[in-house]
């Protein structure tokens, strides 16, 4: 069997000597002195320029251009070699067809496209590089039947991804009347492989206007074509040595090549891949070059629409009734390798709506997979949580609750235009590949509907849930190295920055260290930021100049420095939006937490609204400080100052949300039993003294602490 | 820097005694850093506690009073330099320069300018009488009296001017360096406590006594900033702090130049001698040119000018800049808000499709806008949501099924109107179910998202 | 102790954008000091003022306008009339008729209006697009590339379509784009971020943070360039350093003070003279507030916010 590199070096070394024999036919016909150009072009011949830095005016500077390309490919047979022989290779074909461009300015007449105007690398380029037209291939030799040729092509077009044909293609579209030309999107380029040379001026014109890429700087090339065009080779069998070689050169510029020739052929990981189903080409080759499709459009029967989201469907007027509290129904987000999911496949196992009684109560699960090469199992429940929304922007759709607590109705309305459970399938797959494309590559939606089935599958993923909540729960803001901030609020507390860990989360409630650092990973440069916390000045009461960097920058100068576990010393700021503030009680020296539902009066002879006004605005106001409910059961509230103990009273309402939570707490820090017991609320007093003296009846452990003051 | 709660709740009794009206000492404490409450308010704080409270509340900048009764205005008193930080705290003054000459065509169309926007009066609230060429910033400290044009007749016709002035029911800035002529024109308008404006490097002493003895704001200027700060040091020797830095005539450049630099000494280098309010003449930076005024007098709103003086002002230049001053002089912390109830937009009756949104002035202002452009009769109603923006509102609760349920009942709309498809923003869409369980019998549609696409969208509804 | 000022110049100062060729090429910001304080360093470029024109012609129903424009009909002949109104640095052709919920003119036609508008201009050119994102990403890049080499600055590009006119207008044709968020510091950060990181440096970006006409708002407006500008300078955020133009005509002419007829209002006096005191205030308070350029619709707004310029620097 031969070598790959020596099929390299042999195909480089066929091309040349084509090129060498148009020069030289160029010379004696035209001159030395005859003019060499491509039309509408600034560049020149771009891949000379591009590789060598030189601008080839005449037929001799295109023949010493020539004498070093031959040096180019005159290297040692190994991998760096073989990747210059390429761009020899792809000089060579550059010659071939600028003889051909000296000898008419139109040497196709209109049956092949050829040359590509500068106006065109714009046109086609700028939506290449903002990714509106997701990538390109280049389709080289001639598919195993004409309907191939076509449905692979359509394929692509369905795919927005733009369309070069060489060789037999040509000839197999234009027999099956497929539509051609740079409006939409598929271009017969030539007959020949050493018509490649007009994509590779291209792709070089690209860098060049698009990445500013200077002239002979070929890193600079080889970066910014495997960074921004995103391009790839489908090149049919057979494919001989001469395609072989300009294969290396592709495989250089970071655009892999798909074959279906497996003779003689050497795959080399994510580069050259041996696909023999030439069917199974597009999905290969969109993998292999890391393309992601944007999914535009959901393909249900009704509407969608933001506007349907808070519709209710009555029960007169429903067709389908799944009710997670009366059987089972759940909903879940696994992750899972590429290969196991096949991209938009939605599968219903079990009845459709169409097969129960109108108004029936039935069940339904949904199981979401998904794989990417960013995503994390922690960003399962983030995307889980968004169910709610995306379902319920159905035309017709109600849906409530989450995991296994879902309620979901289908109107006769929606039901007769034709919804049914696969629909379903539908919206999570457009939603979550276009809501989180930067990490979802692949989707597959599951649809159970089969009673016995679901009652295992719920059990199944309790457990996942079960999990998750430990993982959650076993986050400490000393087991990561990193911290969010998040500044969704500044749009109306402009100062404001929340520092959100783990045992911290948003004072608004809603935003936890997870979703931080999924709102981080899906959107890089938006409201969630990578806080590092390595130069600790103080863990104690948490203080880290990473922090306080951040929150200097994030505030624009307004606020200095944040301690992340004390109320009393440059407490965190507050935007308005907190779910609970607390407040010293200097009488007990404890705290008094009240929530933003409970409108009466508080110990400290001030309500809600009236702290809320002292407090917001990403003001410092030490002794005060708004925060998320479930910060009152962390052992970081007020750790500076001796954690929960410190609560005082808290309204009737909030201890039972909490109350079990902070009990345990509780237990732990302290080996206090039913510590909620001891803290006042508003049914016991809302008066200063008669606090004090609860708190002595209730053997309150505040009482024996350090005074706050 | 403003004291903190606690650090104010440390020098309070601690008793609870709740003698000065609010529950704790804590919360006191808490309204009085919040500036809510006065720290005397506490009849229990010790001398040195007051003492020391005083001096760290004291703002960088004075506060001045100037006029009497209903028409006394508070002027200054500012802490920071950019609105974001903490509200300003008194909004600019303006002023209409009367002449003899012109006072009789002036001055009622200036008094014509009265009217409400956003529950504030709008009218120009100060008139400004000068004496000859008079003032002090275009002095140079040359003394006074001996101006050019400071003739008896001019002297006979500035008081007439001042008398007709005075009698005009709004508050005074008598500009005059002259003390004698200054005296005559105080008698006559002394009631209206006005501001005497002419105190200068060298009639300081004289200027001084007289407004002691009116007991009246002085203004005060120098032919620069260096001359300003040296004159009100001398002022504050003679006990007289009462004042109003004029910041000069000499060019809208340098006038602008000082207006900053006495503004930002004051607040970020607490510079007290010049911790005072000032006073911009637009007729003397640019004379009978009332578009540079105009244009003049918007910079000087944001740009610290307290009290703005024009030449002239049109109805058309007042509508502007009374908004523009409105916006400026607002809570960054406590949104413009507008009265609930019903606004019938386009004409529309009883029968009109009805739309809600909340009481947050700018969305009022945007939304109301589209409606008329859309040219469909629509009632808009407008319930009491805290005044935050929808989705603000939405989230804070002050926007709701319920909210809008008690809204419809005490303005009794289901009777009132006669239509019963009501529009709720597209960004509260998941409000639909809930609004149509709490006012059963209405249709309840989904509007856009924004409000540039309302136009399209009532016309699409109306067709 | 005489007093002596601290001028208050700063390190950081702001990119500086130039707009147009040749000899009328204009270049906005690069100063290092707050707006307006020449007092305490030079100011490297004065505030500009551009004048808008509309592809649907002036509203000739305001009788000093339709006098100013008298005998000009074409989209070219408002622009050379414009060019020549005092005060007037640059020409901004506003593509209204462009909107799809309008006229819906065609992009073929909005780029030949564009090019004689540019051929009649001898001052730079702005182009504002329709609103519409589709359809302005559509129409900048044609027109970007129909007058490469002019310079002239596109408005504008936001979160929704700032990938495609960036790349196109500014990469690919080499012109200059507005990048237009909604009065919020942080949205127009991340705009800026987001379009640099295509690869497009700041001094081919302007900030388009927003507008509101006096009395309707303005102080988010007014806060958030005063924000921005601290960050640009005393942070030195280099994110925030681009200067910030303020399109005031579009929302000073369509406020209930500019538009209600004089019937209704009698004591208002004629609506023309109200139109142009709004956009007047608001243009100049932009310009305390930090806007490096404004554009105004009537030329005696142009002419006054022109006088006040030279008035202050």
């Amino acid at each position: 069997m031969k070598l790959l590199f020596d099929r390299v070096f042999d195909g480089a070394g066929e091309m040349l000597a084509m090129a060498e024999k148009e020069i030289a036919a160029a010379t004696a016909e035209l001159g030395e002195a005859a003019p060499i150009s491509m039309p509408n072009t600034a560049y020149s011949l771009a891949c000379h320029n591009a590789y060598l830095g030189k601008q080839i005016r005449n037929v001799s500077e295109l023949a010493r251009g020539f004498s070093e390309a031959k040096e180019w490919a005159s290297g040692e047979r190994r991998l760096g070699g073989a990747f210059n022989a390429g761009f020899a290779t792809f000089m060579a074909a550059e010659a071939i067809e600028a003889c051909k461009y000296a000898r008419s300015p139109d040497p196709y007449g209109g049956e092949y496209h050829g040359h590509m105007s500068d106006a065109e690398v714009r046109e086609l380029g700028v939506p290449l590089v903002t990714g509106d037209i997701p990538g390109f291939v280049v389709i080289i030799g001639s598919a195993p039947s004409d309907e191939e040729a076509v449905e692979l092509i359509r394929g692509y077009q369905s795919r927005a991804i733009f369309v070069f044909l060489i060789g037999g293609i040509i000839g197999q579209a234009r027999r099956q009347n497929l539509n051609m030309g740079f409006p939409v999107r598929v271009v017969a380029v030539g007959p020949d492989i050493w018509c490649a040379a007009h994509i590779i001026s291209f792709v070089n014109r690209a860098a060049m206007i698009f990445g500013a890429v200077k002239p002979g700087d070929r890193e600079a090339f080889d970066h910014y074509t495997f960074h921004r065009i995103r391009a790839f080779v489908n090149a049919f069998r057979p494919v001989p040595d001469i395609v072989v070689a300009s294969g290396g050169g592709a495989i250089a510029m970071g655009f892999p090549v798909v074959t279906d020739d497996a003779a003689d052929m050497w795959p080399v990981p994510k580069s050259l891949i041996i696909q023999q189903n030439t069917a199974d080409f597009i999905e290969t080759s969109l993998e292999a070059r890391d393309i992601k499709i944007k999914v535009s459009k959901i393909d249900i029967p009704v509407a969608y629409s933001t506007a349907f989201e808070g519709e209710i469907v009555r029960r007169a007027d429903m067709r389908a009734d799944m009710d997670g509290s009366r059987s089972d129904c759940f909903e879940l987000v696994v992750s899972k390798e590429a290969h196991e999911i096949e991209d938009h496949s939605i599968e219903l196992i079990g009845p459709d709506i169409d097969e129960a009684e109108p108004g029936a109560r039935t069940s339904i699960g949904f199981v979401c997979e998904v794989a990417g090469k960013a995503m994390q199992s922690d960003f399962e429940p983030v995307f889980e949580r968004k169910f709610h929304n995306f379902i319920n922007c159905v035309e017709g759709v109600m849906h409530t609750g989450q995991r296994d607590t879902i309620h979901i109705r289908v109107s006769k309305a929606a039901f007769d235009a034709g919804f049914r459970a696969r629909h379903f399938g539908e919206v999570l797959y457009a939603k979550v590949k276009s809501e989180y494309e930067s990490v979802v590559d692949k989707c597959a939606v599951k649809i159970y509907t089969v009673p016995e089935q679901l009652k295992e599958l719920r059990a199944k993923a309790t457990e996942i849930y079960n999990r998750r909540d430990e993982r959650l729960g076993s986050l400490t803001d000393e087991s990561v190295d990193v911290f969010y901030d998040c500044i969704l609020c500044q749009s109306f507390s402009p100062a404001h920055v929340c520092i959100v860990t783990p045992e911290r989360l948003g004072l608004c409630g809603a935003v936890s260290w997870l979703d931080a650092k999924a709102t981080n990973e899906l959107d890089a440069n938006g409201p969630c930021q990578r806080v590092s916390k390595q130069r600790v000045v103080d863990e104690n009461i948490g203080i880290w100049e990473d922090v306080n960097e951040r929150v200097r920058e994030a505030s624009h100068g307004s606020l200095e420095q944040v301690t992340l576990y004390s109320i009393m010393v440059d407490p965190m700021t507050s935007c308005g939006c907190f779910e609970c503030i607390c407040g010293i009680e200097p009488f007990s020296n404890g705290v008094v937490i009240v929530n933003r539902e409970h409108d009466g009066m508080t110990p400290l002879g001030m309500t809600f609204s009236e702290m809320a006004s002292m407090t917001g605005g990403g003001v410092q106001t030490p002794g005060f400080m708004g925060h998320g409910k479930q910060f009152i059961s962390s052992a970081k509230f007020m750790k500076a100052e001796g954690g929960p103990a410190r609560i005082v009273w808290m309204p009737k309402a909030l201890k039972e949300t909490v109350g079990a939570k902070l009990n345990g707490t509780a237990a732990r820090l302290y080996g206090i039993d039913d510590f909620v017991s001891m803290i006042a609320d508003e049914t016991v007093t809302e008066d200063a003294e008669a606090l004090l003296e609860f708190l002595g009846g209730s053997g309150h452990p505040v009482l024996g602490m350090e005074p706050l003051l | 820097m403003a004291l903190k709660g606690l650090d104010i709740f440390k020098l309070t009794p601690k008793t609870n005694c709740k003698d000065c009206g609010v529950p704790t000492c804590m919360a006191f404490a808490m309204k009085v850093a919040q500036g809510s409450v006065q720290i005397g308010a506490c009849p229990h704080m010790s001398d040195e506690a007051l003492a020391a409270l005083g001096e760290a509340t004291a703002p960088p900048m004075k506060l001045v009073k100037i006029g009497a009764g209903e028409r006394e205005y508070a002027l200054g008193g500012e802490t920071v330099l950019f609105r974001h930080e903490k509200a300003f705290v008194s909004k600019n003054l303006f002023g209409v320069a009367l002449k003899p000459d012109s006072a009789e065509r002036v001055l009622p169309e200036v008094m014509k300018i009265d009217y409400e926007r956003i529950g504030e009066r709008m009218h120009v609230e100060l008139l400004h009488v000068g004496y000859g060429g008079s003032g002090n910033g275009d002095m140079a400290g040359s003394g006074n009296g001996d101006m050019a044009d400071g003739g008896s007749g001019d002297r006979a016709a500035f008081l007439d001017t001042v008398r007709k002035a005075a009698a005009a029911g709004r508050t005074l800035v008598i500009e005059c360096g002259d003390a004698g002529v200054a005296r005559e024109a105080l008698e006559l308008a002394k009631d209206g406590k006005p501001l005497l404006n002419g105190a200068n490097p060298s009639n300081y002493a004289e200027m001084a006594r007289l407004a002691e003895e009116y007991g009246v704001a002085l203004g005060v200027g120098a032919p620069d900033i260096g001359g300003i700060y040296d004159t009100v040091q001398a002022l504050e020797g003679l006990g007289c702090k009462n004042l109003v830095i004029d910041v000069g005539a000499a060019s809208a450049k340098e006038a602008f130049a000082n207006a900053v630099q006495i503004r930002r000494a004051a607040i970020k280098d607490s510079v007290r001698s010049l911790g005072y309010p000032s006073l911009v003449n637009l007729e003397k930076l640019a004379p009978g040119n009332p578009e540079l005024q105009l244009a003049l007098a918007s910079v000087f709103v944001l740009k610290y000018g307290s009290i703005i003086i024009m030449g002239d002002m049109s109805y058309a230049q007042a509508l502007p800049l009374f908004g523009l001053r409105q916006n400026i002089f607002t809570d960054p912390q406590k949104p413009m808000t507008v009265e609930p109830g019903v606004y019938p937009i386009n004409g529309a009756d009883e029968s009109a499709i009805c739309a809600t949104t909340v009481n947050f002035a700018l969305t009022y202002f945007i939304i109301s806008g589209e409606l008329q452009r859309s040219g469909v009769p629509v009632n808009l109603l407008i319930s009491d949501a805290g005044g935050y923006s929808v989705l603000t509102a939405w989230a804070a609760g002050k926007l709701s099924a319920a909210s809008l349920e008690k809204f419809f009942s005490e303005q009794g709309l289901n009777d009132r109107l006669k239509n019963r498809t009501l529009l709720i923003p597209g960004k509260v869409a998941v409000l639909k179910g809930e609004i149509e369980e709490s006012l059963p019998g209405w249709n309840i549609v989904v509007a856009p998202n924004e409000a540039v696409g309302i136009v399209k969208f009532m016309k699409e509804l109306s067709a | 102790m005489p007093f002596a000022p601290v001028p208050q110049a700063f390190k950081s100062s702001l990119k500086e954008v130039v707009i147009g060729a040749g000899e009328s090429a204009v270049a906005l910001g690069g100063e290092n000091v707050l707006p307006l304080y020449s007092f305490d360093a030079p100011i490297k470029n004065r505030p500009k003022v551009g004048i808008e024109i509309s592809d649907l012609g002036p509203d000739r129903s305001l009788p000093e306008l339709a006098k100013f424009y008298e005998g000009a009909s074409s989209a070219a002949e408002l622009a050379a009339r414009a060019c020549a109104a005092p005060g007037a640095d640059f020409v901004c052709l506003w593509l209204e008729g462009a909107d799809p919920n309008g006229e819906d003119r065609d992009v073929a036609d909005c780029v030949k209006i564009c090019r004689e508008v540019a051929e009649a201009s001898p001052l730079p050119l702005a182009v504002q697009g329709c609103g519409s994102p589709d359809k302005d990403a559509r129409l900048f890049e044609k027109i970007a590339e129909a007058l490469q080499g002019r310079n002239v600055l596109l408005l504008s590009a936001k979160e929704e379509n700032y990938k495609g006119i960036a790349v196109a207008a500014v990469t690919a044709y080499g012109q200059k784009i507005a990048a237009e968020s909604s009065v919020d510091i942080n949205l127009a950060k991340q705009l800026n971020v987001l379009i640099s990181q295509l690869g497009i440096a700041g001094d081919s970006t302007v900030m388009h943070l927003g507008a509101s006409a006096a009395g309707y708002g303005f102080e988010y407006i007014a806060s958030t360039t005063d924000r921005v500008r601290l960050a640009a300078l005393a942070q030195n955020d280099a994110a925030l350093q681009m200067p910030v133009i303020a399109p005031v005509a579009a929302d000073a002419w369509s406020v209930k003070e500019s538009v209600m007829s004089e019937d209704e209002f009698p004591e208002w006096g004629p609506v023309e003279r109200r139109g142009a005191d709004m956009e007047i205030c608001t243009a100049s308070a932009m310009i305390a507030a930090g806007a490096n350029a404004v554009i105004v619709r009537h030329p005696r707004s142009a002419a006054a916010v022109a006088e006040l310029i030279s008035a202050l620097l």
